[in-house]
């Protein structure tokens, strides 16, 4: 197997049990204690309440594709094989978005609202990236 | 409640370094150079400048204080701003409540940066670039998210789909913009652009292609704002201040729908307000177009079409300068060049002194909408500037 050739930035002290979960193959998402409000990425407070109190929950990983931008320019040597590749906004039915990127579809294939759900790819001995793969028929 | 400032002050003075490939000069030279251009053109001298509102490169520590240095000046009121593409109308408005607050009475704005040199001065410049270290963010880097087009290119696309918004629309913006600059000796892309070639030109992020992007350049822009008293004893016909509002969507670009309606309507209305007027009193528009479709977005918030028919208020010609709305009629970012929406408070402020020759002068031009936008896309800015003080 050849070199991992995108980045990968490390992980941060919020999103470090992000990435746990994503190694197990499980969606997970900051969850308000107070106000049931899901957001993405993490921080001290929920955006909505404030409250200091909420808990990593996993996420159904069922969305939407919010939007999307194809890219036809590299520029990361990574991703020079892979045009053109679509970068792709999902809404999940929690509500908060990720950017990610859609498999298993063509960019000219990509529409918006077009349901998705969550896959993940175990990258490296240490890394998953969740990804997104097209509800067909659903 | 509050006090309005509407017609209280004025840009009395507007200047401009060399723009284009400029590696001669630093961003502080750049700077220096249009300050005292500014000053100069108002019929003003060094000693009259008590505040300064400086905006540069990102990684100069304590911009204005650079700024200051190399002009020799000693004031009361500075500070450098980060609000992005939004900084220079805000900074523009700063200045008016700073001397309505008393802190002092002449304050120059400006922006400057090597943007073209920076990366092409010379071979130790491009190896620079080629070699700097880079640090990537989670959450985008991962997925391929490079740049700053990806992120109009989602907010074009989402247009797109939900209003049928299309390429030839933002072309026309491209388009028309080419047109002003043409008659506009100092800016950067002189060649001219048809519908054509913008169709057939080379993708960057789809739906934006090279010529849906600015033109990064070298050079700098300032004004010089004072009391609307002291205005009429200098040289030039004042640009009053109408107005001026901010919107700051910053729970972010993909949050909501924050990026199909976005802060400038919020902008908008308190300028609006402010000034006393609506959009149908605006003559001249010069619009933030980091890339077209922003533009598309701001005739929209700005109130000179319904959302979702900016595309179609676009194609109609209306930007052109016998057209509804003439609209950054020295050619914009996207064709005279990036100079983050400084050129757009200068073109404003021109326009309603009214002294371009007949080839580029809005006719009968009573007043200037200038907007900014930036600071991760979310911010934006609003000055509205008037012949008249009201």
């Amino acid at each position: 197997m050849s070199e991992y050739r995108k980045p990968l930035p490390p992980p941060s002290v919020e999103s470090a049990p992000f990435w746990e979960a994503c190694k197990r193959h499980e969606l997970a998402a900051p969850r308000c204690d107070a106000c049931s409000h899901h957001w993405f990425p993490a921080t001290a407070t929920c955006p909505r309440c404030w409250s200091t109190d909420w808990t990593w929950t996993r996420v159904s990983g069922r969305g939407k594709i919010y939007s999307f931008g194809v890219y036809h320019r590299a520029y990361h040597k990574g991703f020079a094989d892979e045009l053109p590749y679509a970068l792709v906004i999902v809404e999940l039915d929690e509500g908060p978005r990720l950017t990610t990127n859609v498999v298993d579809c063509k960019p000219d294939e990509l529409r918006c609202d077009m349901p998705v759900e969550v896959v993940f790819e175990d990258v490296t001995p240490d890394r998953t990236l969740y990804k997104f793969r097209p509800v067909r028929g659903g | 409640m509050s006090t309005n400032l509407s017609g209280k002050y004025a840009i009395v003075g507007v200047g401009q370094s060399p723009l284009g490939k400029v590696p001669e000069l630093g961003p502080i030279g750049l700077f220096a150079v249009a300050a005292r251009n500014a000053i100069e053109d108002a019929g003003l001298r060094k000693e009259d400048v008590d505040g300064l509102i400086t905006r540069g490169p990102d990684d100069v520590y304590c911009h204005h204080q650079r700024v200051g240095e190399a002009l020799g000046l000693d004031v009361t009121f500075s500070t450098s701003t980060a609000n992005g593409g939004a900084s220079q109308a805000m900074a523009v408005a700063m200045a008016c409540m700073a001397i309505e607050a008393g802190v002092c009475h002449t304050v120059v704005v400006g922006y400057g940066r090597d943007t073209w040199s920076r990366t092409h001065r010379d071979a130790e410049a491009k190896q620079a670039v080629a070699s700097r270290p880079r640090t990537y963010s989670e959450f985008g880097s991962e997925f391929g998210q490079f740049g700053a087009p990806v992120n109009y290119a989602v907010a074009a696309r989402r247009h797109m789909e939900r209003f049928g918004t299309t390429k030839a629309q933002l072309g026309a913006i491209a388009v028309a913009f080419r047109n002003h600059a043409r008659r506009n000796p100092l800016a950067f892309m002189q060649k001219p652009l048809t519908l054509d070639e913008y169709l057939n030109a080379r993708l960057i992020v789809d739906p934006l292609c090279l010529y849906d992007c600015s033109v990064f350049i070298d050079g700098a822009g300032a004004v010089a704002v004072t009391s609307a008293e002291r205005a009429r004893d200098l040289r030039q016909p004042p640009a009053y201040v109408l107005g001026f509002g901010f919107g700051n969507r910053l729970s972010g670009w993909y949050a909501d729908d924050n990026m199909i309606t976005t802060g400038a309507r919020e902008a908008g209305e308190a300028a609006y307000r402010m000034a006393g007027i609506g959009p149908g009193d605006v003559d001249t528009a010069q619009i933030y177009d980091c890339f077209t479709h922003m533009v598309l977005l701001q005739l929209e918030d700005y109130g000179f079409c319904a959302k979702g028919e900016g595309g179609p208020f676009a194609a109609s010609g209306a930007l052109e300068l016998d057209g509804a709305l003439p609209t950054n009629t020295s050619g914009g970012q996207l064709s005279e060049g990036h100079i983050e929406g400084m050129l757009q408070v200068l073109e404003g402020a021109r326009q309603v002194r009214r002294e371009h020759t007949p080839d580029r002068q809005v006719a009968d031009c009573d007043i200037a909408l200038v907007t900014g936008h930036g600071g991760n896309t979310v911010c934006q800015s609003a000055l509205i500037l008037g012949r008249e003080a009201g």
